[in-house]
């Protein structure tokens, strides 16, 4: 229970009052008085403690990026609350309908819904409220307040951009896929002649080339296979400007990167690496996207106090033969030796460099300016080192097209593979 | 207040602690700051009783003028506590300003009864000081003890 500042502004004007009266023997002044102490009277005489219990909900659990959910705070009141505030914070979500916060009386044993239509205006994995309530006597003698302490969670998941072409992977898996095999076996594409020999079928038998020779000439194919692609998504460090920053765009991307190769039946996993080194084994389907996608949801930026002196991925967390593609930032270098590490262990890997350059201002003088410069110089030389080591790299910025960055690097792969 | 209270001796001093109260209590709600309503309150009440002086008759016109400073109190804390973000829904609103009239009715009538209680010719003495004595220590008391209690 608290006093508000009208409680204490009452008695002072009373105290003074009454010991004016007594001073300058003025009767009048009793009677300037008199109705300050009568409504602190009645005030302190008809204040009693709200009892009151609160249940927060929200509708849907899960939601997409833009759409509308409601959240319901539902009060009830076992005595009379002349007037009490409700706020519910809501980080992430924006209020289109409803008022918050709000002012409401309840008499005893009323219940009431108050129902807040929010629309979710960022992806991430969003723990709602907590509701704020602060209840007073009719007067506004007296003040309690209080905070619900249920929370719901609520999931917001990214919109992801649709590419047109996700990068092939170098190696293919043994399932069936999308992705032309070097291997030769039953297939579609047309690969090599060889000669006949028993168990051939006779449906591949060309015979053209079987005219032009003097044995029957089969044809080989190569097969639809699936692969394996990991995403990295390295969140060491990231660069931000308002509410925008480097990580939002590199979840975007993992998101829209895991769809795309989805739907080629590919196998996906997930490298989180920051902090905490977390990993998703590499699955197909729907259902692993949204494992993705919900793994994705947890990686925040946080201290290193974990594994500090990590700065290699342990061998088992990666399959063989994965096409490794990070999404980094590249401004720790912890996370540029992890990438240098899976390069020189062998794997396929491409590197979109999440350009941190838009979240940052060229400063205005000397020799603020000079360092600015060495700074982007320094990032074009990694870049350099990068595909000197046989990484394709290519940058991204904010606003930019990421199917275009896609197609720089399969340009940079088709010549590295000539 | 004005009205009522100047043609006395010290009528620029009274216009000019109405003035004062008037600009304390405007620029306290101008920053939302409560803590202006009572400065204000006792500056018209310092006015009035300047205008006062020299009169030894009780004046009736004090219920009135107390009653105007309380709804002056109650509006102007009423004014200063409303937070333009929490929009408060109109049953509240009512039931605030029923609550107002019923109490300044009330101090009224309280009033009235005091002031007519005080004309009596009844022979005063050590126990009226006395009741007047404890409340007003019982008053100044309670503010200490609010001043000191925690949020």
């Amino acid at each position: 229970m608290l006093a508000s500042p009208k409680l204490v502004g009452y008695t002072a004007i009373s105290a003074v009052g009454l010991i004016a009266s007594l001073v300058l023997a003025r009767p009048e002044l009793v009677a300037l008085t008199a109705p300050f102490l009568v409504a602190l009277a009645a005030g302190l005489a008809f204040a009693r403690p709200p009892r009151l219990s609160v249940r927060v909900a929200v509708d849907d659990e899960r939601l997409l990026e833009g759409e509308e959910t409601t959240a319901h705070v539902i009060v009830s009141a076992a005595s009379r609350a002349d007037r009490l505030d409700v706020y519910f914070r809501l980080q992430g979500l924006e209020v289109v309908d409803g008022t918050n916060p709000v002012a409401v009386r309840l008499e005893a044993g009323e219940r009431r819904d108050l129902e807040l239509v929010a629309r979710a205006t960022r992806f991430g994995g969003h723990v709602l409220g907590p509701v704020y309530l602060r209840a007073s006597d009719g007067l506004g003698f007296l003040r309690w307040e209080a905070a619900a302490v249920t929370r719901p969670h609520l999931r917001v998941y990214p919109r992801e951009a649709v590419l047109r072409r996700v990068l092939e992977a170098r190696d293919t898996e043994v399932f069936a896929g999308n992705t032309v095999a070097r291997a030769k076996s039953e297939g579609i594409e047309f690969a090599d002649l060889r000669r006949w020999s028993p168990g051939d079928p006779a449906k591949r038998i060309n015979w053209r080339a079987s005219a032009r020779h003097t044995e029957l000439q089969v044809n080989e194919s190569h097969p639809e296979r699936n692969s394996d692609v990991i995403l990295f998504l390295d969140s060491f460090a990231e660069a931000r400007h308002g509410a925008e920053g480097t990580l939002e765009l590199a979840m975007r991307a993992t998101a829209t990167l895991a769809d795309g190769y989805i739907r080629r039946r590919d196998r996906i996993g997930l490298i989180g690496f920051g902090g905490i080194l977390r990993w998703l084994v590499p699955g197909g389907g729907i259902v692993q996207l949204y494992r993705l996608v919900d793994a994705l949801l947890d990686t925040q930026i946080v201290l290193s106090y974990y594994w500090k002196d990590i700065d290699v991925i342990p061998p088992r967390t990666l399959p063989p033969n994965a096409h490794v593609i990070a999404l980094s930032p590249l401004l720790d270098p912890r996370s540029v030796g992890a990438l240098l590490d899976l390069r020189a262990r062998g794997f396929d890997l491409t590197v979109i460099d999440v350009s941190p350059v838009p979240f940052t201002r060229r400063p205005p003088r000397e020799p603020d300016t000079v360092a600015y410069d060495i700074w982007l110089l320094r990032r074009d030389a990694l870049r350099h080192r990068l595909q000197r080591s046989g990484v394709a790299v290519t940058e991204w910025r904010s606003g930019e097209s990421l199917q275009a960055g896609l197609e720089e690097v399969r340009a940079f792969r088709r010549r590295a593979h000539a | 207040m004005i009205v009522i209270t100047s043609g006395g001796r010290f009528t620029v001093l009274e216009y000019a602690l109405a003035a004062m109260s008037l600009g304390v209590l405007g620029g306290g709600l101008a920053v939302r700051r409560a803590g202006a309503a009572p400065w204000a309150v006792l500056l018209s009440a310092a006015g009035y009783l300047l205008a006062r002086h020299g009169h030894a008759a009780v004046d009736g016109r004090a219920v009135v003028v107390g009653t105007l400073l309380l709804a002056t109190g109650e509006l102007a804390y009423w004014s200063a506590e409303e937070h333009p973000r929490i929009r408060a829904e109109p049953p509240v609103i009512r039931r605030r300003l029923l609550l107002l009239g019923a109490l300044l009715a009330c101090a009224f009538a309280v009033d009235v009864l005091l002031l007519v209680a005080g004309s009596l010719a009844v022979p005063r003495g050590v126990l009226f000081a006395a009741v007047g004595t404890t409340a007003a220590v019982a008053a100044v008391a309670l503010v200490l003890r609010l001043g000191t209690q925690r949020p």
